[in-house]
């Protein structure tokens, strides 16, 4: 793969063959140019109606068609729309809880702070039934309002909850009717579940902070407990995407010889004007929709763990939503390109919205300073908050990292983790785990995974984003 | 490995345990079955998916099923048809195959009896967490004198 240095965070790959655009990969030093996951971002740049680059964020890795860490922007009208751009778990995303909490305060009580919250909130295989199996008509209402549908029930941490979510917690276009029958039956009786894998609720210490502007507009003080939520749509969202893929993926050539000389069939797609694309689009913000409910329940389930672990009130524990983000949607957004405003379809796969000072779409809370950006890492070292800066809308359609990415194959890792006891080694580092599934801990452990500090690193170093604070875990539920 | 056992209309029914190798993926998990027909490799195939779910642990096949699924002639894209089916069906029922005989195969699908058991959270706790069945590096070729088939999982 041919790589041109554009400068020291970001290579290029030039325009050769069908791509219509070059790809450009932010990177702290040369990408190996025989990584697959740079042909897939090559690959993208093949789909019609793709605007300036294809893009690939530091923690990119190969995925399905697109690559994860890939971000591809698509004229609204003549472009298309591809489900491999968004993912399987279609918005999974990450929330971070504030708390009035001092961290020094919790840690002599972190067992049954974690406890609790592993008894409440359901994680693992078949974990399902965190709160009463969902009505077809609730099932409904909670594709079309998304967080608003769980905030209504009373689950939340402020009273502002919707509006520190990345859309409101909503998707406006959602399309209920166009989610089926076997994807609603996946996820009816799993909101308010955690998932397995990657997926995570995690009681964190802000151990430091980089920014105290941004971090006190933020709610970040150095010292105090954050809560982490990481999770997405589970079984509904994948259903969804696992659909989409099996009708786009046959019909590609009947759109013309852009759509049929893609070369990957991954990269199932359709214009997305045409009716399979606005199905697809459609069924893909219900899903999303779903997820950001999914959280927001969580988040209730969470602050009543808290509260009961700690005997307090909720006014005592004063949490509140600092942010939610998407990584892994595709979202109608206007951005600047070449000085003119443009109605694009921004896939983010495995990337993060990063807004920068004085967008109207940020809340106005955080308006002056820009959009949190939410970094999670794995559950024995750190994860960070970040903020979207003007770079970002200028070069990435205000798009930033989202994670650290896989090192070690599950194998590898479970190799590896033989004969030690992770959940004694994180202990002994003041890191209490509760996980329900025993390979867990082995094929989740640090080892697995990449330094989330060098990723947050480069796009710091490309002024794509702005490090504000780490957060480093004291107590961790996993699936 | 239980060997296989003939069946009235010649379909050969495969109980766990079968082989299967697993492919190094770093993110998901990948499986690889051999077959001396395309018949006993998709069978093989479908007890490794259950192999994967059942995390090693024994399957008590509680009852009988005929599983169908719909292809457009590619062996490949059948195998990937019937295991969303039995994905689907783990995902809604919690049932895990613990046998399989694949009694149609051809250019429009499959059809398949399969014994499935329930999925126990104790006995079944090292099973995978499986989100999908991919389209991607799914395979179903010929190799030597028999075959081989292969499929990733979205964990």
């Amino acid at each position: 793969m041919q790589l041109r240095k554009v400068n020291d965070w970001l290579w290029e790959i030039p325009r050769e063959g069908g791509m219509k655009v070059p790809g450009r990969v932010y990177s702290d030093g040369m990408p190996a140019p025989d990584d697959p996951a740079l042909q897939q971002v090559a690959n993208v740049a093949w789909l019609p109606g793709i605007v300036k680059y294809s893009l690939a964020m530091p923690d990119i890795h190969w995925g399905y068609g697109f690559p994860i860490g890939g971000v591809a922007a698509m004229d609204a009208e003549g472009g298309a729309v591809s489900p491999g751009g968004v993912g399987y778990d279609i918005n999974c995303g990450v929330r971070v809880l504030a708390t009035r909490l001092e961290a020094a305060e919790i840690r002599p009580r972190i067992h049954d702070v974690t406890a609790q919250l592993y008894r409440d909130i359901p994680t693992g295989v078949g974990s399902s039934h965190a709160i009463p199996r969902l009505t077809d008509a609730e099932l409904e209402a909670v594709l079309a309002k998304g967080a608003r549908w769980a905030v209504g029930r009373g689950y939340a941490a402020g009273s502002d909850d919707l509006e520190r979510c990345e859309e409101g917690g909503a998707l406006a276009g959602a399309d209920p009717p166009a989610v089926s029958e076997r994807a609603r039956k996946r996820g009816a009786d799993q909101l308010g579940t955690l998932g397995s894998g990657n997926h995570f609720l995690e009681v964190d210490s802000v151990a430091e902070v980089y920014d105290e502007e941004v971090a006190g507009a933020y709610g970040l003080l150095p010292g105090r407990v954050a809560v982490q939520i990481h999770s997405g749509s589970r079984g509904l969202g994948y259903q969804v995407c696992d659909e989409s893929l099996a009708q786009l993926a046959p019909a590609m050539a009947r759109y013309g010889p852009d759509y049929a000389a893609i070369p990957d069939a991954q990269l199932a797609c359709a214009p997305i004007s045409s009716p399979a694309g606005r199905l697809y689009l459609g069924a893909m913000q219900a899903a999303a929709n779903f997820a950001w409910a999914n959280r927001q329940v969580m988040t209730g389930l969470a602050v009543r763990a808290l509260c009961h672990a700690l005997r307090i009130s909720e006014r005592d524990l004063g949490a509140r939503l600092v942010y939610d983000v998407c990584h892994n949607v595709a979202k109608l957004e206007e951005h600047l390109v070449d000085g003119r405003p443009r109605r694009l379809l921004v896939h983010r796969k495995g990337a993060t919205r990063a807004f920068g000072p004085g967008d109207p779409r940020v809340p106005a809370a955080y308006r002056e300073v820009g959009q949190p950006v939410l970094i999670p890492g794995d559950m024995g070292r750190y994860s960070y908050v970040l903020a979207g800066t003007a770079r970002a809308m200028e070069e990435t359609f205000g798009s930033s990292c989202h994670g650290a990415g896989r090192l070690l194959s599950r194998h590898q890792a479970l190799k590896l983790a033989r004969g030690r006891s992770i959940a004694r080694e994180l202990a002994d580092r003041g890191i209490e785990v509760i996980s329900r599934g025993r390979k867990t801990l082995g094929e989740e452990m640090s080892e697995a995974y990449k330094d989330v500090a060098r990723v947050v690193g480069v796009m710091a170093g490309a002024g794509i984003s702005r490090l504000v604070a780490r957060l480093e875990p004291m107590g961790v539920i996993k699936g | 490995m239980a060997p296989g056992r003939g069946g009235d209309d010649g379909a050969v029914r495969y109980a766990l345990p079968q082989p299967y190798r697993e492919i190094p993926h770093t993110a998901d998990v990948g499986v690889e079955v051999e077959g001396a027909s395309p018949a006993e490799a998709l069978a093989r195939l479908v007890l490794a998916f259950a192999a994967l779910l059942a995390g090693g642990g024994a399957v008590e096949v509680e009852r009988e099923e005929t599983v169908t699924a719909d292809a457009d002639g590619d062996l490949a894209r059948t195998a990937v048809a019937v295991l969303r089916e039995l994905l689907y069906r783990f995902a809604t029922e919690r049932l895990i195959p613990g046998a399989c005989e694949v009694v149609r195969l051809d250019g429009r699908g499959a059809e398949l009896r399969v014994g499935f058991g329930r999925w126990d959270p104790e006995r079944h706790s090292e099973g995978a967490d499986v989100k999908e069945v991919t389209w991607h590096a799914a395979g179903f070729e010929r190799a030597g004198a028999g075959w081989l088939a292969r499929v990733l999982f979205d964990i």
